[in-house]
């Protein structure tokens, strides 16, 4: 796609002079975004057992969506959960935490972002950004327990017998979120079995939507509570794969009283995002230094079709 | 890097004579048999110029670190303590404690936190303890009073442990000694003022942990010459991230958050304000006069813990310590459930915030399952100062 129908202006200041690629391999699902200097591409895929297998993968899609190939990508920057696990001996490799990537991502699409929260799948963070240069000022991340993170909204969803891109939509069809007080997610799956116990049979869905709701809120009230330092500045933004959750996006606003902004893509890559423009940077940096990769030889070579892509292919299903 | 699994810790091999040095003094403390009695103590407000004036094996008690002794305590309190004060207990069981702890004849322990008074309450149930009161309110003459007379009840206690009189000149002669140890590992933490200290943070954790076993003679004897090669190091022109650690204590066995910063990712630990770091050795006690008053007041004066009154001193003293040692940042961490550091913490954040030092609050356990979480919120600090740097220079040019 191309950046201008992104961000609406000609040029974009984070455009890098030769394609990079940000790796946010999570620890529910890894995201790849590749950035050359006129166009953006990304790729999702759930993080597997290897994490360098599930980075293959998001750089094959990449390089079959950009119509490029290995060798011109100049710069790869990786992050999330999985950075420290990835390895490439034939392009150069940074690794860059997801704090200061998730700031650089939503900050590259939206200057005036001053405060972010990210909720992944097994954290959440609440980022407070300089304006003036996407860097972090502040940050706060959640205890290593799974409340307040997408892993507790996923457990959520199966004892309500949804799927969890269902729990969202039916939290909204609530009239009165159930009260939910466990900020734990073992206590909190026992309070929902009881909940769930008690309510009557004709009214199942009713009171599904109603725990459902309560568990969104029981979410947000954790996530709120990282908010004490980092304070709620506007542009609010939230990024991570729980932005998708139409639930969890209404009972963050509900609870902080105020509106996140809108982002013109999906803020599951805003990790993403930030380590293709710190990869771009870093290329940038030594193309400057004079130490950047060579560039490839313009020869068009043709593609060759070698069994470990066609067995990618047939795990991509 | 990070040698988790490996019997030697990683420090640099100058260090390397100190940790045997230490090991050597720990198997004898267990082993001996020449019915010299074995005292353990808990808390640095302990004076052990008295243990060792009395001619006892004395030790402080603060391995910790593994989740296995922490189970063992939590059978005997609730969730809700701090892992530190289940291991002290944990460390005492029969079976599965510490070979170091099961030696002890006697525990003395000064009250500090509420934590740490029940756990000794437990241990008595184990091995004699007795309790002793440390005052909160330092900056009252009566604080200072009635300490002396508690510290003279614990010479007494000794003295009965020892099975012979302690005279006054054998506890002046003793002070003399340990403020020659206190002196010398504080001028070793000086060195780190240095823009690449030649000691990392483990380094120093290393010489503090020998003050807690080691005779003072034997420790002058061994650190003197070990200092002057150190102070002896050139600079290589590195300037590696400075940071210091404040907060609750860092037991003998909890190097993880340490290792992380400075081995994977390469910041420097210059200073530390706990009890496990420098603190103890900023000051020193009185070498004349009534040698009580001396112990009662040179351990009220020391830096103050947080569980001490009023809290400012406590507050005032770390900053004061972050800028001594130009510091780039402070990695504020507590244990959870600490009674003294998790519910001061505020205070210590906000001045640290209104001094301009960037500060990371850690709460941590030592469940090792918060690996992946710690180091990504650690190296995010450090780009975040590293950032500052680059900011700074800009800002020069």
């Amino acid at each position: 796609m191309k950046i201008s129908t992104i961000t609406g202006e000609a040029s974009w200041k984070y455009s890098p002079p030769d394609p990079v690629i940000g790796f946010d391999i999570g620890s529910r699902g890894s995201k790849g975004v590749l950035l050359t200097p006129d166009s953006i591409y990304t790729s999702f895929v759930p993080t597997g057992l290897y994490m360098q297998e599930t980075a293959d993968i998001l750089l094959k899609q990449l390089l079959r969506a950009a119509k490029l190939r290995r060798r011109d990508i100049a710069f790869v920057v990786g992050t999330g959960y999985g950075r420290i696990s990835l390895a490439y001996k034939d392009i150069p490799y940074q690794v860059v935490t997801e704090i200061t990537c998730h700031a650089m991502g939503a900050h590259s699409l939206n200057p005036r972002t001053r405060t972010i929260i990210d909720i992944g799948g097994q954290d959440s963070k609440a980022i407070k950004v300089d304006p003036a240069t996407g860097k972090v000022l502040e940050f706060v991340m959640n205890d290593k327990c799974a409340a307040g993170t997408g892993r507790f909204l996923e457990k959520a969803a199966v004892l309500l017998g949804l799927e969890l891109h269902q729990l969202g939509d039916v939290a909204l069809e609530a009239n009165e979120p159930a009260a939910i007080s466990s900020q734990c997610v073992v206590f909190a799956e026992s309070e929902m079995i009881s909940l769930r116990a008690r309510g009557e049979r004709h009214q199942d869905g009713a009171a599904r939507a109603n725990i459902a709701a309560g568990i969104h809120f029981a979410t947000a009230r954790r996530v709120k509570s990282l908010l004490g330092r980092v304070g709620t500045e506007p542009d609010l933004v939230f990024t991570g794969g729980v932005a998708n959750n139409p639930g969890m996006w209404f009972a963050l606003e509900t609870l902080i009283g105020a509106k996140f902004a809108r982002s013109p893509i999906d803020m599951i890559y805003a990790g993403a995002l930030g380590a293709a423009v710190h990869a771009g940077r870093h290329h940038a940096a030594a193309l400057a230094a004079g130490t950047a990769r060579p560039r490839p030889t313009p020869v068009a070579r043709p593609r060759r079709v070698t069994p470990e892509k066609i067995l990618v292919n047939s795990q991509n299903g | 890097m990070v040698n988790a699994h490996t019997s030697l810790p990683s420090l640099s091999p100058d260090l390397l004579p100190v940790h045997a040095l230490i090991e050597a003094e720990q198997k004898e403390f267990i082993g001996a048999e020449d019915g010299v009695q074995r005292a353990g103590y808990f808390c640095a407000y302990t004076p052990p110029e008295l243990l060792a004036a009395a001619g006892v094996r004395h030790a402080r008690l603060f391995k910790a670190g593994s989740p296995e002794i922490v189970a063992n305590g939590e059978r005997f309190t609730q969730s809700v303590f701090c892992d530190f004060s289940k291991s002290c207990i944990g460390g005492f069981d029969k079976n599965e404690g510490d070979p170091l702890y099961q030696a002890v004849d006697k525990v003395f322990n000064f009250h500090t936190c509420a934590s740490m008074k029940r756990a000794s309450e437990v241990i008595g149930q184990f091995v004699p303890t007795t309790l002793l009161n440390l005052p909160r309110l330092r900056d009252q003459a009566a604080s200072r009073e009635f300490f002396r007379e508690e510290i003279i009840h614990f010479r007494d206690d000794i003295a009965e442990l020892a099975g012979r009189a302690i005279s006054d000149d054998e506890i002046s002669a003793q002070i003399v000694l340990f403020n020659k140890a206190r002196r010398l590992i504080q001028r070793f933490s000086e060195l780190r003022k240095r823009a690449n200290p030649p000691l990392s943070g483990k380094d120093f954790l290393e010489l503090a942990r020998g003050y807690y076993y080691l005779p003072p003679e034997k420790l002058l004897a061994t650190y003197q010459p070990l200092y002057e090669k150190l102070s002896a190091v050139k600079d290589d022109g590195k300037r590696p991230i400075r940071l210091m650690i404040s907060g609750s204590e860092m037991a003998d066995g909890d190097r993880r958050l340490v290792e992380l910063i400075e081995d994977e990712i390469g910041a420097r630990i210059v200073v530390e304000d706990h009890c496990t770091g420098l603190r103890p050795f900023t000051h020193t006690l009185r070498e004349d006069g009534d040698p009580f008053a001396a112990l009662a007041d040179g351990y009220l004066d020391q830096a103050p813990c947080a569980r001490m009154k009023p809290l400012d001193d406590s507050v005032h003293f770390s900053g004061g310590l972050a800028k001594e040692y130009d510091v780039e940042g402070i990695v504020f961490v507590y244990l959870k459930f600490c009674a003294c550091y998790g519910v001061t913490k505020l205070e210590f954040l906000n001045y640290f915030q209104s001094l301009g030092i960037p500060a990371l609050e850690i709460s941590s356990d030592y469940s090792h399952s918060d690996h992946g979480q710690l180091k990504t919120r650690a190296e995010a600090f450090v780009e975040i100062l590293n950032d500052r740097r680059a900011d700074a220079v800009v800002a020069a040019d």
